[in-house]
């Protein structure tokens, strides 16, 4: 079960980041829950959370969200490439550690993709929403990396 | 059989890199071309329908009983508001009635050619685009329901979007706000017509306004049927701003938390441009040509 889990909840964080919340501007504000899973297993899992996966379900979020196809694809691999070289150092690391360590990376995401679109656009875009979408991302992962530990833990103790 | 750690490292580099190298290809395809990933889209969009219901209905099934929590509280409130709407309203529908009479009697007298049939299908919106860089919702209704693309999708106040992609059982709606979307408007009761073109900011701006006229906040905006996509006089939304770059345009239709929407088919759609032959869509265009009230699909 436990060679699933990354790969279910990174697709169910997917679906989550297209689900229509009913607030108001909750679109463009949605907090980047693959990242959150990405981040979380890179560094407990990544041999359950291969490259390949991250490729099809960023792929698969751009093609549903109507984006950009290709861009979280992008980001995710380049998150791992990031973050798997640190695993070792971050895995024995208390929590704040791992969510400053969040806090730089989803930064980075969010700084690249609003690079991405404003060079596509040929202008300099709002920057605006995406600073309010890193505030609520890195605001949100306490309770992802939470429920993500929680589950690992469950299913670790029923193999 | 063991992998070395070193050509596990190997591995890992070599498949991350090809892979960002095809991610990026995408990026640029998908940018030059927006058609080609639209095939792919459709079956995604599909294929994730109905766990993206099934994902909706909590966040959906909290917001009714939100309101409803609402509703309790200001009943009394309310009552006596629509109370007096009614009356009021009261009036408008002799009103209505008399206009009524005396248009059918009008174009009876002028020989219009009726208007073609109007049909509608209520849908829910299951997603919402989860970027700041685009505008879109899907709905749970695709073409085993009878949505076409170029259907206007509305909300009961005003216009939101028009169907851009169409699944058999999920469509994709392209908002007015989208950076993409271009409405031929008018200024409502003048002929002034404009673009209303959308920058993914809550209040599109209305580009090509015809020189001389002047645009007023509080000014109302409606289609004017131009280039055929939407009928004329569906109700856009209001100016809001007007300064030396121009006016930008409240929509009626609050944008930002789409919930249940309209998708109107104005016997219209067959007009966007797609791989149809001329002669079909000329018969179809005739055979939609018959008046009657609004039925309902589904």
């Amino acid at each position: 079960m436990i060679n699933v889990l990354p790969i279910a909840t990174t697709v169910l964080a997917a679906l989550l980041s297209i689900e229509p919340l009913h607030l108001d501007s909750y679109a463009v504000l949605t907090p980047a829950f693959t990242l959150m899973a990405t981040y979380h297993w890179t560094i407990y899992r990544p041999d359950f959370l291969p490259a390949p996966s991250l490729f099809l379900i960023g792929t698969i979020q751009d093609l549903l969200s109507g984006g950009l196809p290709g861009e979280t694809a992008v980001t995710l691999l380049l998150a791992r490439a990031i973050v798997l070289p640190q695993r070792h150092y971050l895995v024995a690391q208390p929590f704040p550690f791992i969510w400053a360590g969040f806090t730089l990376l989803t930064g980075g995401a969010i700084l690249f993709s609003w690079a991405l679109h404003s060079l596509l656009a040929e202008e300099l875009l709002d920057l605006r929403g995406p600073v309010l979408r890193t505030v609520l991302t890195i605001s949100a992962f306490p309770i992802a990396s939470f429920l993500l530990g929680r589950s690992q833990r469950a299913l670790i103790g029923a193999d | 059989m063991r992998i070395s750690p070193a050509r596990r490292a190997a591995i890992e580099r070599t498949s991350v890199t090809l892979l960002v190298v095809v991610s990026a290809a995408m990026i640029i395809a998908g940018k030059a071309d927006q058609v080609a990933f639209q095939y792919l889209r459709n079956s995604v969009m599909d294929a994730a329908a109905p766990a993206l219901d099934m994902l909706s209905r909590p966040a959906a099934a909290f917001d009714a009983a939100a309101d409803r929590l609402r509703g309790f509280i200001t009943v009394y409130r309310d009552n006596v508001r629509l109370a007096e709407e009614n009356e009021r309203l009261l009036g408008w529908q002799q009103v209505a009635m008399r206009l009524s009479a005396e248009n059918a009697e009008l174009r009876d007298l002028a020989k219009l050619v009726p208007d073609p049939a109007i049909s509608f299908v209520t849908a829910r919106a299951i997603g919402d685009s989860g970027g700041a860089y685009a505008r879109n919702v899907i709905v749970n209704a695709g073409r085993d329901n009878g949505v076409a693309r170029g259907q206007a999708a509305m909300t009961g106040v005003g216009l939101v979007g028009r169907v851009a992609e169409v699944g058999s059982r999920a469509a994709r709606i392209l908002l007015i706000t989208d950076l993409n979307s271009r409405v031929p408007v008018v200024v409502d009761g003048t002929r002034q017509r404009a673009i209303l073109a959308g920058d993914n900011s809550a209040r599109p701006s209305l580009r090509y306004v015809d020189s001389g006229g002047t645009i007023r906040i509080g000014d109302r905006i409606a289609t004017s049927g131009q280039g055929g996509v939407f009928p004329p006089g569906l109700p856009v939304g209001v100016v809001a701003t007007v300064d030396s770059e121009g006016a930008r345009v409240e929509p009626y239709a609050a944008l930002s938390r789409v919930d249940y929407l309209r998708l109107v088919d104005y016997g219209l759609a067959e007009s966007l441009p797609n791989p149809l032959a001329i002669s079909a869509r000329a018969g179809k265009r005739a055979e939609s040509a018959v008046g009657g009230p609004p039925t309902l699909r589904r």
